[in-house]
């Protein structure tokens, strides 16, 4: 069918439209319902993007009625919204859209009781969000799929969000990919990796491919290496059981550091249109070098926190990565012989997720024994572009220059963007772009079969490694940058951790 | 905040220094200031109060769009030039770093507006864009403002303050004949009307080739902008639709508008409470109006300092 151009269409001034649709989350009374997706709903609705008529139906095994899940969530909205925005008769209007239906997942009757639920509601289109343990994933979308809840009528349509790990090796992740690919086609499949949908993450393709400065530097000839960090300051929090089967490497690096570093070192594409832009970080993941398996303890270092075994609901002698690092090459022509260095870990001394692009040295100290210079010699310090994620979003441009007085000494000088100060307008959450993205059916900032996989296929030969001795742990103090063995992984290629 | 001075512009960008200056060593325990500025923001106020109402408006402005503000206004009895300098500052939500922008407010008497003009090309932000926001209905007649016009990226105007729509059309027509890039706030005001209405496409509950006609119905005496803004809109997307206007004993502004098919019809209609009330082709509900306060209203123009085509296409119809 063709699709008819509206002509009344002013993308300038018209916010994109979001169709009217049932939003299913499994998983509904779950910690990512309660911290992200009902805050995310909610602001939409004090944003007025959400459509007049919309209904959110949520299934978990607690048995309750629509009004109890209604207060159990406006207490989470309440409590974890990000801006302390609560209007009261706001939430009545929104909660008015919002029904629960108890069940297990396991059991057949809950879907036909979903299908009522949404029936009821009278909204033509389904979004489906898987937010439950990973294990159930398959199960759900059999469940789905038994129940026909996947057959959209004519000029309708449903859509599966599913929340990583996106499996856990990667035989696993093509098995619940073909399992995903029985009831739901590919382009209605929305992997979520929220990094994507954060404003900063946006930013590098807009840094990058928005001005003409850059992009003549981003190659080999002038970088020199990339640093991606994304350091926590705190333990698994009560997440031990979940964690310790997961670690760094699969949490963390596999999924959302990996993405990022195809957000930075991808190609332009032709057009800024979902596939387009996926097929070049799609791309990009399969030109990352793949490790022979002699190469892994030269390129990868896993560690653990003194303490991680004593937290609750982990083995004693577990084996998990709570930090993890790597080095990483691309294979083409731009990026050859230039190191990634990736970095991920709990118990650091703080909270920080940025990506460092340090820049070639000026090929001359000219200014090391400029009069005035003072004793030591002034050497030419590298320029580094720092793209900061989290907790202030910005970049941050590092170069020399002149301190004020007589004489050539030169100081280092930072010149800022903060994402949250330059523009007074705030940033929406991720979940907000990523979940208004899915609903008008735009994927761009979604995760791709053949990402998942080709990223998996990058780590896999780390996790054999890794999955296959038995270190020494812990290796680090709580509050430090790492195991040791991480500072002698990066000197071997004649680098160093940034530890600011 | 400010120091007062004469109309020397090296002057003034040397004020704006020290200001900066001393706002740094002010705020140093804070983290300091962020300076930000995207654009060059001219506003002709009316009158000694209405630049009191812009500084306010133009504070509120600055969280969005970081400008260089210069407030013009008319002096009384004849008073020479004169200009102050300001900064307006803001915290963001949970920071503690302030942000600035600087303005110059200038003062100008009958004879000095006409100088504004050679003391404003300085005094702008070097390789930003210049809105002028011109106030009132001053701009229509000819004279003092003419020399501004020139200097602006964009022009913004707000035809609702007039009461004679042809007047404002054709001078809103003959800047952009000139290549000036204009709005009108009485456009911008229509945003959500138009959203409403677009969005019935979208929902397909009208095909555009099924409406036969359309009506546009505004309140008060005399046509405004508005109501023919939309009306050409509605004729630019349909030009197969009979698109016609009526007057309702109504308060003044758009009141309803209604598409009709060969067997059935739609309304959208003004209620209560900022909504409208759409019905008919089996839709019934209400929808939320955005803002339409002034501050709104020059948030979203702007935001939009490239071509406009869609209203720029209502405006010449």
């Amino acid at each position: 069918m063709t699709e008819v151009r509206n002509p009344f269409a002013d993308p300038l001034r018209f916010e994109r439209r979001v169709p009217e649709c049932a939003i299913v989350i499994f998983g509904a009374a779950g910690d990512l319902a309660k911290r992200k997706l009902l805050p995310a709903l909610y602001r939409l609705a004090y944003d007025r993007r959400l459509p007049a008529s919309f209904a959110i139906v949520g299934n978990s095994r607690t048995p309750m009625s629509d009004e109890d899940y209604r207060e159990r969530m406006r207490e989470a909205v309440k409590q974890f919204s990000e801006d302390g925005d609560f209007d009261e008769e706001l939430w009545k209007r929104f909660a008015a859209n919002l029904h629960y239906v108890a069940g297990d997942v396991k059991d057949p009757q809950l879907y036909l009781a979903l299908k009522e639920k949404v029936t009821a509601t009278g909204q033509a289109n389904i979004l489906f969000y898987l937010s439950t343990q990973p294990s159930y994933y398959t199960v759900i979308v059999d469940g789905i799929g038994h129940s026909h809840m996947a057959a959209a009528p004519a000029g309708a349509w449903r859509r599966l969000i599913v929340e990583k790990p996106f499996g856990h090796d990667l035989g696993s992740a093509k098995e619940l990919n073909s399992r995903i690919h029985a009831v739901f086609r590919e382009e209605d499949t929305y992997r979520i990796d929220h990094y994507l949908g954060k404003e900063t993450v946006q930013n590098i393709l807009a840094l990058r491919f928005g001005n003409g400065i850059f992009e003549p530097l981003w190659n080999r000839r002038y970088i020199n290496h990339v640093q991606i960090t994304a350091a926590e300051s705190i333990g698994v929090e009560g997440r031990g059981g979940y964690y310790q089967e997961a670690g760094a490497l699969r949490d963390m690096i596999q999924n959302h550091l990996l993405q990022v570093m195809a957000t930075v070192a991808m190609e332009p594409s032709a057009v800024f249109e979902p596939n387009a832009v996926r097929d070049e970080r799609a791309k990009l993941l399969r030109s990352i070098k793949i490790m022979r398996p002699d190469e892994v303890d030269q390129y990868a270092v896993a560690g653990q926190y003194k303490g991680f075994r004593q937290e609750p609901g982990v083995n004693p002698d577990a084996q998990t990565d709570t930090y993890a690092a790597g080095t990483f090459f691309v294979d083409n022509w731009r990026w050859a012989g230039v190191p990634f260095f990736i970095r991920s870990g709990k118990k650091l001394p703080r909270r920080v997720t940025d990506i460092a692009i340090q820049f070639n040295q000026a090929p001359l100290a000219l200014f090391a024994k400029a009069p005035g210079a003072g004793d030591g010699e002034q050497k030419a310090r590298p320029n580094l572009l720092i793209l900061r994620i989290q907790p202030e979003e910005g970049i941050s441009l590092l170069f020399l220059s002149k301190e004020p007085g007589s004489g050539m000494r030169l100081r280092p000088v930072s010149m800022d963007f903060n994402y949250g100060t330059s523009f007074g307008e705030r940033s929406p959450s991720a979940y907000e772009t990523l979940l208004v993205d899915a609903m008008v059916g735009d994927a761009t900032l979604y995760t791709r079969q053949d990402m998942v996989e080709a990223s998996w296929t990058v780590i896999q030969p780390i996790l054999e490694n890794w999955n296959n001795r038995r270190f020494d742990f812990p290796n680090y103090d709580p509050g430090t940058w790492g195991p040791a063995e991480a500072d002698t992984m990066i000197a071997k290629f004649s680098r160093q951790w940034r530890n600011s | 905040m400010g120091t007062a001075t004469t109309i020397q512009p090296e002057r003034i960008l040397k004020d704006l220094q020290q200001l900066w200056a001393q706002m740094a060593v002010d705020q140093a325990d804070a983290g300091g200031v962020l300076r930000a500025c995207a654009m060059t923001l001219v506003v002709v106020a009316e009158d000694a109060a209405d630049a009191e109402r812009v500084r306010k408006t133009v504070g509120v402005l600055m969280h969005n769009h970081p400008s260089r503000a210069v407030i013009l206004h008319p002096g009384s009895n004849g008073a020479e030039l004169d200009a102050r300098i300001f900064a307006e500052c803001w915290k963001p939500f949970g920071k503690t770093q302030q942000i600035c922008s600087e303005g110059i407010e200038i003062t100008a008497g009958q004879h000095g507006f006409a100088e504004v003009a050679k003391f404003l090309v300085p005094l702008r932000v070097p390789d930003l864009p210049v809105v002028l926001w011109c106030r009132g209905s001053a701009a229509l007649e000819p004279g003092p403002l003419e020399p501004l016009f020139p200097l602006a990226d964009k022009i913004v105007f707000d035809s609702s303050q007039v009461t004679d729509a042809d007047s404002a059309l054709q001078f809103l027509r003959r800047l952009r004949a000139r290549g000036s890039r204009v709005a009108d706030l009485h456009w911008t005001g229509l945003t959500g009307w138009r959203e409403v209405l677009a969005h019935l496409f979208d929902d397909q509950a009208l095909q555009p080739g099924e409406v036969k006609g359309a009506q546009v119905t505004f309140g008060g005496s005399s046509v405004t902008t508005g109501a023919r803004y939309f009306a050409a809109w509605i004729r630019s997307a349909l030009p197969a639709a009979r698109v016609i206007m009526e007057s309702a004993d109504a308060p003044r502004g758009l009141h309803s508008v209604k598409l009709s098919t060969s067997d059935d019809s739609l309304t959208i209609t003004l209620g209560s409470d900022h909504c409208v009330e759409v019905l008919g082709c089996g839709r019934h509900y209400r929808s939320m109006l955005p803002a339409s306060s002034e501050e709104a209203l020059m948030q979203e123009e702007l935001g939009i300092l490239g071509p406009d085509p869609v209203y720029e296409k209502a405006l010449s119809a």
